[in-house]
């Protein structure tokens, strides 16, 4: 489904992504663990196609796309979504409205019909409920003033709604408490499926304990490092990054 | 890769809409102002002695004063002989019923999207039709003759209700307030006439579609609405026209009146011809609009979306007379390529609590200039008084100018005024997120810029708000960057 | 056909013209005034004079003097270098900035030197009255009194210009004393003028505490007419203190001009507590990246006082920070009218500027204008300004009452509360505690307040 290949990006000129491969199938769920500044975020944002990223060589491919040639909202159309780790408000755009605006691109760029408004308000709610999120934030501004967890959410909430075929989280357990991030990964479990893949970027080994993937990917420097089972987390979690990877870290 | 606002640069290059010109056989005056001029419009219209009179007076006026110099528009000198002060479609007399007007006119309306005979029967609203200087049809006559409500053109009004007009014409706005009023007061052709008996509640909105189609011509239209003890009434008016190299002047004058517990909310959305990416020709948008709370408990609301023109000049005003009444300002105001807008509102609270709030929304793009002018006078006997400002303004590129000039005076310790400003942009980081939805960067500049008007939109009536939503995202197309 | 109506508007009522007072002053003082032996000094003086006549006196419908008519405040006979010689006792109060501060004392326009001392400076400073500075650096002081800025009361101050300094510090250069100008008015039979002109330059990196105090010592017409200009190179930094105390019946009108260079920062805090006109224009001009730019004022107008504060900050260069803060109190008969503008000129991107006008109107007769303006050019900045206008807060009212504490002093702990947050801002600390005496002498419950303030 995803198949990227010896991938260079850099910043402003700073090489940050330094020949990473990855290659995802349908079903899978992929997690990517990292220190600070590892190039986990860059990765993101360039698969979603971020502006100020360089690719400098190196292909991906998603499906039989060349997705480095597609603009930002053509890569959503063809099924990729980026929850993000700061999501963006807007002020004045009511979340509902919003996320029917998506969801109608989305299906028109996929043949289908504006979906009927009394469909989609039964499939927000239904989503919304079993993410708890409540009426009242549906009808708010776009994450405007919305709490840390309540954006976390929301963005699952999108997901849900789009259905996209590959899922990027992009620290999507950063800042949630205990709860939260119960209630944010079962909504990912729920979309769990053998057409769908998931992306999972995250600093810590707490989030995989609720979403638990197939494959474990430790970067570092630009680079995957290492690649293997859960357990590989858990090793992260108990030695560090740095007894893990050895001297490949300080490079 | 390119940078988002360069991308959005590269859609589509927008082009006017409504742009086209009608082929109507027409009745003009030749180009040129003095008083046989005034006398001859007069007498075409068989006007009674005092309205020649008033005019006359007016334009004597008119030659006396100077151009304002204060508002941050520049525009070459108008050449006031060079305009022609009378341009109407020929017609052997006013149509007696709906299906006689020209069909030529009919399908322009058509072509603006307003097909008469649809609107009066789906909308249920009430339109005046003024094209060029004469108002072609007025729609749901007879439903509101029935409740005793006037909506005519105010030629006919003369004619029909010369007692309301004498007592009201220039009442609010004094034929020597400004020399573009000063104008409109000796030339004005047309315009709407509405009353609203006391209690009466007009049930429907009532409209007037305005469109300049002759070339050389001005339009000065005049419209004057009363509300009577504890009426309401909405009035919407729309305004669009051909494109064309020139600069044509529009000086219209709106006066409101609202006597005690009555209730006027105007809107407005005016797309006239903004001219041409290099700022060539384009409509010259000089207008009076004032209302005045003569009663207690009265309102009047303004709310204006002003994306046309290539000049605006424009203040919608109150002035609070009545104890207890409030006026309302809401407007959002969009320039792109070399518009020039300059406006605002005053509020002038004379009346004791009186109370009044403003709403502006200012987005600039490409390499125009866009003011927020506006002035809350709070005088000595206006005890309690209160005013609540926001102006906010969004800039698109950095080519564009945004500016606020308010003016607060207060003359009343118990009142209390509050005024609040900020400036923004639309972040890469919001386009990018609404890309990252599948939302085209085009469709999420019209999403973005909407819900930055949200609080004015929605002080819209249905129907315009749809109209509106649209224009702005029109309106921005092809510009940003 | 006729040409229509005329295009050009007259700027015939945006003037009238000046009290023939001011050129008779003129031409008997001009053989006195400091430089008038040099020809192109003397000459300079008299064009200035003819350019104030053809400016003349600015009307209400003078944008920039819309809310003040200065006409009939002070275009009325004045005479110039009136002598007065008040007792030291009277002085002393108003010495500020400690013992090893330096200062210059003028009273009526004239350099009291037994009252004056710049001594022990270090190398690459100086701090010279203008006459001196006439003398030792002639041509570099003509060309600042040749600027036109087509403001009349600028070209009038060329004219008469006798009193004044020039302040330089040399780059690197770290006053730790203040530097106090201290402007004594003292108005005899006379209504006596007096035109000091400031010329301020601070090299890169030098830094400096300039106290600048306008007194007056009894009521009666006077005209203060200042212009203070200068720049300030990069990394250099002013704290500029300013204490307008003028007695009843007297005016100021006043302006700063001064062009920040990168990274530079200046504070300015304006105290404006007495004096029939008190008019104070600062226009500041950001030209380099990374300036923190603060200006700060407080007007507390009754009985006729008219405070009028005119502000424009220009932001030149990208990300710069400006702050302005501006606050009256409203009595009997007092007027404030605050005028403040910000420019973002195109360009100047990451600008992060700020504007707030509080006005408390506690008076049936008072009135308060405000006129917060932004000019913007440049898209990625952050601008808000914000003006409000009211009485005390009645709820803050009844919650002081309501723990026992009576109607007046409520009052007048929640006007020191609103007032205080500016006198804070002052840079010195005996300047601080004149102001805070000034603010208190105005307070119905001062001296209580005050002692309270001092204690704490």
């Amino acid at each position: 489904m995803l198949e990227i290949r010896d991938l260079h990006v850099a910043v402003e000129g700073r090489p940050i992504l330094k020949g990473l491969s990855l290659r995802i199938l349908p079903g899978e769920v992929h997690a990517i663990m990292g220190p600070n500044g590892s190039g986990k975020s860059t990765l993101a944002h360039v698969l979603a196609g971020r502006e100020g990223y360089e690719v400098t060589s190196g292909s991906v491919t998603f499906g039989d796309e060349d997705l480095l040639a597609l603009e930002p909202e053509e890569r959503a159309r063809a099924g990729l979504f980026l929850a993000m780790q700061y999501p963006v408000e807007i002020p004045g755009v009511a979340n509902m409205y919003f996320l029917r605006q998506a969801l109608n691109a989305v299906r028109k760029a996929r043949g289908q019909d504006e979906i009927p408004a009394a469909e989609f308000m039964r499939r927000i709610r239904e989503q919304a409920r079993l993410l708890g999120i409540g009426e009242e934030l549906l009808k708010r501004d776009l994450n405007t003033g919305f709490s840390g967890g309540e954006k976390k959410r929301n963005e699952i909430l999108q997901m849900a709604m789009l259905e996209p075929r590959l899922a990027i989280l992009d620290e999507t357990d950063s800042g949630l408490d205990i709860d939260a991030l119960k209630t944010v990964a079962d909504g990912v479990n729920r979309l769990r499926s053998p057409e769908r893949a998931f992306l999972v970027i995250t600093h810590y080994q707490r989030l995989l304990d609720y979403i638990v993937p197939d494959i474990v990917h430790v970067m570092a420097d630009g680079r995957i490092q290492r690649s293997g089972g859960p357990e590989l987390a858990r090793e992260l979690e108990e030695r560090g990054y740095e007894a893990v990877l050895g001297g490949r870290l300080a490079a | 890769m390119a940078t988002a606002l360069d991308t959005v640069k590269d859609y589509t290059e927008a082009e006017y809409k409504y742009g086209f010109v009608t082929p109507v056989e027409e009745e003009r005056f030749p180009p040129g102002l003095d008083e046989e001029v005034v006398r001859r419009l007069s007498a075409k219209k068989g006007e009674p002695a005092w309205l020649t009179e008033w005019r006359l007076s007016a334009l004597r006026r008119f030659f006396a004063m100077e151009m304002p110099t204060w508002q941050k528009v520049r525009f070459d000198p108008i050449d006031f002989q060079a305009i022609s002060y009378y341009a109407a479609p020929r017609q052997k007399e006013r149509p007696k019923s709906l299906d006689e007007i020209d069909p030529e006119i009919r399908r322009t309306y058509d072509k603006l999207g307003i097909p008469i005979r649809e609107q009066e029967i789906l909308a249920g609203v009430a339109v005046d039709y003024v094209f060029d200087s004469v108002s072609v049809a007025t729609t749901f006559k007879r439903k509101l003759e029935e409740l005793g409500v006037i909506f005519c053109s105010i030629s006919e009004a003369v004619r029909e209700h010369p007692e309301l007009v004498r007592k009201y014409l220039g009442s609010v706005v004094p034929p020597g307030d400004n020399i573009f009023a000063a104008l409109n007061s000796a030339v004005f052709s047309d315009g709407s006439f509405v009353y609203v008996p006391k209690g009466v509640r007009c049930p429907m909105e009532l409209s007037t579609y305005f469109r300049i189609n002759a070339a050389g011509t001005g339009q000065f239209e005049r419209t004057l609405i009363i509300a009577d003890e504890g009426s309401y009434v909405s009035y919407l008016e729309g305004c669009t026209a051909p494109m064309r190299d020139e600069n044509q002047l529009h000086a219209a004058v709106v006066e409101l009146v609202a006597l005690d517990d009555a209730e006027i909310k105007y809107s407005t959305v005016q797309n006239w011809y903004p001219g041409d990416k290099e700022g060539r020709g384009g409509i010259y948008n000089f207008v009076t609009k004032r209302g005045l709370c003569r009663g207690k408990r009265s309102k009047i609301s303004w709310t204006q979306v002003e994306t046309g023109s290539a000049i605006t000049w424009k203040y919608p005003s109150c002035i609070l007379q009545g104890d207890d009444s409030v006026g309302e300002f809401y407007s959002v105001a969009v320039t792109n390529h070399r518009q020039q807008a300059d406006t605002g509102t005053k509020m002038i609270h004379i009346g004791k609590r009186t109370r009044s709030r403003i709403v502006s929304k200012g987005i600039s793009a490409g390499r125009s200039d866009n003011t927020y002018r506006g002035l809350v006078r709070i005088l000595r006997s206006a005890e309690g008084a209160r005013n609540y400002t926001q102006c906010d303004s969004m800039l698109i590129g950095e080519h564009c100018g945004a500016h606020t000039v308010p003016y607060i005076e207060i003359k009343n310790r118990t009142a209390k005024c509050e005024h609040e400003a900020t400036t923004s942009k639309i972040s890469e980081d919001q386009l990018f997120y609404c890309r990252q939805r599948g939302i085209s960067e085009e469709d999420a500049v019209a999403l973005i810029v909407n819900g930055f008007c949200r609080e004015v939109m929605n002080e819209l009536p249905m129907e315009f708000a749809v109209e509106a939503k649209k224009l702005l995202g029109i309106s921005l197309e092809g510009s940003v960057g | 056909m006729s040409a229509g109506p005329a295009m050009v508007v007259s700027a015939s009522r945006r003037r009238i013209d000046p009290d023939p007072s001011f050129t008779r002053a003129f031409a008997e003082l001009a053989p006195r005034l400091p430089g008038s032996d040099r020809q192109e000094i003397a000459a300079l003086r008299a064009r200035s004079l003819a350019r104030f006549t053809e400016l003349g006196i600015p009307t209400q419908r003078d944008e920039a003097w819309k809310f003040t008519p200065v006409g009939r405040i002070v275009n009325r006979p004045h005479a110039a270098d009136v002598p007065a010689e008040p007792p030291l006792e009277r002085i002393l109060p108003h010495l500020l900035g400690g013992p090893k501060a330096r200062r210059l004392v003028f009273v009526n326009g004239r350099l009291v030197p037994q009252w004056s001392h710049v001594g022990g400076l270090p190398e690459g400073a100086a701090i010279e009255s203008l006459t001196r500075a006439l003398e030792r650096r002639t041509e570099a002081v003509a060309a600042r009194l040749a600027r036109d800025d087509g403001r009349s009361f600028t070209a009038l101050n060329a004219a008469l210009a006798a009193s004044g300094a020039w302040i330089e510090l040399a780059p690197g250069v770290v006053l730790s004393d203040p530097v106090q100008l201290l402007f004594v008015t003292v108005p005899g039979a006379s209504a006596p003028m007096s035109h000091p002109r400031v010329v301020l330059r601070l090299g890169s990196g030098a830094a400096l505490t300039l106290l600048e105090s306008h007194v007056g010592l009894e009521p009666g017409p006077a005209l203060t007419n200042l212009v203070l200009e200068g720049e300030l190179g990069e990394g250099a930094s002013l704290a500029h203190d300013r204490l307008l105390l003028q007695a009843d019946e007297a005016a100021l009108i006043g302006k700063v001009e001064l062009v920040l260079g990168a990274r530079a920062r200046y504070d300015q805090t304006t105290v404006a507590l007495g004096g029939s006109l008190l008019r104070s224009e600062s226009e500041v001009s950001i030209e380099g990246e990374g300036v923190e730019c603060r200006l700060a004022g407080l007007a507390v107008p009754r009985a006729g006082e008219h405070v009028d504060t005119l502000v424009r900050v220009h932001h030149r260069a990208p990300a710069s920070h400006s702050d302005q803060l501006f606050k009256s109190v409203v009595e009997e008969r007092g007027h404030h009218a605050f005028a403040g503008k910000i420019f973002v000129h195109r360009g100047a991107q990451r600008t992060n500027a700020y504007q707030k006008n509080d006005n408390l109107l506690l008076a049936e007769d008072g009135e308060v204008d405000s006129k917060p303006e932004l000019e913007i050019y440049a898209d990625d900045v952050k601008c808000s300004h914000g003006a409000t206008c009211g009485e005390l807060d009645p709820s803050a009212l009844f919650y002081l009452r309501a723990r026992g504490i009576d109607a007046t002093t409520a009052r007048g702990l929640l006007i020191w509360a609103f007032a205080s947050e500016l006198l804070d801002r002052l840079g010195d600390r005996t300047a601080r505690a004149a102001a805070r005496r000034a603010l208190a002498a105005r307070l119905p419950t001062g001296a209580l307040v005050d002692e309270h303030e001092d204690a704490a």
